[in-house]
């Protein structure tokens, strides 16, 4: 019991000492509050709805954006893992786009979408595409050659290699590209709607800032990092019980 | 009554500009169990490759019951020595038996019965439910051979099967080979480095040198292995004739 608390410590102890700070040094400050007034902002937010709709639009904004720059840079990996023609001919095009920052593309992408779900999505798939690409590529190229083998002793057709064979052999490595998009596809999506989207909880976070309640900036804050800390911890969990049933860590 | 299912005609094989095996004629007949043994770089795992179309020669033809080999053939069924990396590590036991039989598009129907048979005939049938990763080396390989046995080949190629595996269960495991190989009247090229594996369990044995020479071909001997059947580890191994066979076939090696 004591012992499960261990890891509790130290973020107890920081947020006791930015209660006092806050009530004592920076007492009427307009830039801090104290961790009980962020608490108060939260339950407030919570029990009006913002926080809720706040919350859904940007997961659901990460959400798509994820599902459609990540299926499109595992698509894009997966022919350029397994077509060197493929690779020869994108090569210039990939290494061109791929070092934009996707916040760069934000005005583009208000002109072309305005304000709202749309541009937000197609900032976060920009964004989602080149890392989950490159990483789809490597575990293509990746797959253990003895397999190959195997494959071609069995006279598999194209179809059948990639099935039974370089498919699952990929599955372990796409995990990784999978919670690289989500982290990425989350960062980017509040970065979205600080900057220029007016909605979801990056622009909640912006709006409590310029109102100046600090208060509500900071309980916006902990709540992004509760979210982001959530995402993580439940891409870890899929990922663990997809490789338990391709027989990783049995006895 | 012989029957040559495998023949290899001044078959040559050049890797990075060396001559890996100089010009080497070989036949085999049904039924037979072909030792090729040799030090490293002699060329014996790309005889074996040649023979089961993974590599073309450089010059000279391998044909199979007189139809020259062109590429791989479900026919012949490849053991690769690490049966670690050839098995499917997400598939269990008998799922990585069904790959055999699911490439030759055996309706799913009868497969379990096929798959239950085949890991019979090695001693898996309990442990059908199992990863790979669950099981010790020598089991991994007996997968191996079941999936091969799953494609009912007429040719088996074995490269180096048992040369990772403890000295206890390679025995045992050739003993088992040996019983399968007289059950089924498989026909298998066996690469190994190991004399006595090759003796034990060869019909023929044919030696190859390394660095071959006009004056001294790949070829360095192809013996004939008159031992009685079923060979026994301890029997068969102080045999008078396997000690001879064994200090002549030392001898051809270059010792």
């Amino acid at each position: 019991m004591i012992r499960w608390l261990r890891p509790f410590v130290f973020p107890a102890l920081l947020l006791a000492a930015l209660e006092i700070w806050a009530r004592t040094v920076g007492a009427g400050s307009d830039a801090v509050a104290p961790p009980s007034a962020a608490l108060r902002a939260f339950a407030a937010a919570l029990v009006d709805g913002s926080l809720l709709a706040a919350t859904a639009f940007t997961l659901g904004s990460a959400a798509l954006g994820l599902l459609v720059g990540g299926g499109l840079g595992v698509a894009m990996g997966t022919l350029l893992g397994l077509s060197p023609r493929a690779s020869r001919l994108g090569f210039v095009s990939v290494e061109l786009l791929r070092p934009v920052p996707s916040v760069a593309l934000i005005p583009l992408a208000m002109l072309v979408f305005g304000f709202g779900l749309r541009m937000e999505i197609s900032v976060v798939a920009f964004a989602c595409l080149w890392p989950m690409a490159m990483l789809t590529q490597a575990a293509a190229q990746q797959v253990e050659p003895r397999l190959l083998e195997v494959a071609r002793a069995l006279q598999m057709n194209a179809w059948q290699r990639f099935a039974w064979i370089v498919g699952p052999a990929m599955v372990p490595r796409l995990f990784v590209a999978l919670r690289l998009g989500v982290a990425i596809a989350l960062v980017v999506a509040v970065t979205v709607e600080i900057a220029a989207n007016p909605n979801g909880m990056g622009y909640a976070m912006m709006i409590a800032q310029q109102s100046l309640d600090p208060a509500l900036m900071l309980a916006w804050l902990l709540w992004i990092g509760v979210v982001g800390f959530a995402i993580n911890a439940a891409a870890t969990w899929v990922q663990q019980r997809v490789a338990r049933r391709m027989g990783e860590g049995r006895p | 009554m012989t029957e040559c299912v495998l023949e290899f005609d001044r078959v040559a094989i050049h890797l990075g500009g060396r001559e890996i095996l100089s010009p080497t004629s070989v036949r085999v007949e049904r039924g037979e169990f072909v030792c090729i043994i040799g030090p490293s770089g002699c060329g014996k795992t790309t005889l074996l490759r040649a023979a089961a179309g993974f590599v073309a020669p450089s010059s000279g033809q391998v044909t199979r019951r007189g139809q020259p080999i062109t590429g791989p053939s479900r026919e012949v069924a490849f053991v690769f020595q690490d049966y670690g990396r050839a098995l499917l590590p997400w598939r269990t036991v008998a799922r990585n038996v069904a790959l055999a039989l699911e490439a030759a598009r055996v309706p799913a129907a009868e497969q379990p019965a096929h798959i239950e048979r085949v890991l019979a005939t090695v001693g898996l049938g309990a442990h059908a439910g199992k990863f790979p990763a669950q099981l010790s080396g020598g089991m991994q390989q007996r997968v191996q051979i079941a999936r091969c046995l799953a494609q009912a080949p007429e040719l088996m190629m074995m490269d180096e099967p048992f040369g990772a595996l403890d000295a206890m269960t390679r025995e045992s495991l050739q003993d088992e080979l040996a019983r399968l190989v007289r059950e089924q009247g498989l026909t298998v090229l066996f690469v190994t480095h190991d004399l006595e594996e090759a003796i034990y369990l060869g019909d023929r044995v044919l030696a190859l040198r390394a660095n071959p020479t006009p004056e001294q071909p790949s070829l360095a001997a192809l013996i004939e292995v008159p031992l009685p059947k079923p060979r026994n580890q301890l029997a068969t191994k102080e045999h008078p004739e396997f000690l001879r066979l064994r200090r002549e076939l030392y001898q051809y090696l270059g010792h």
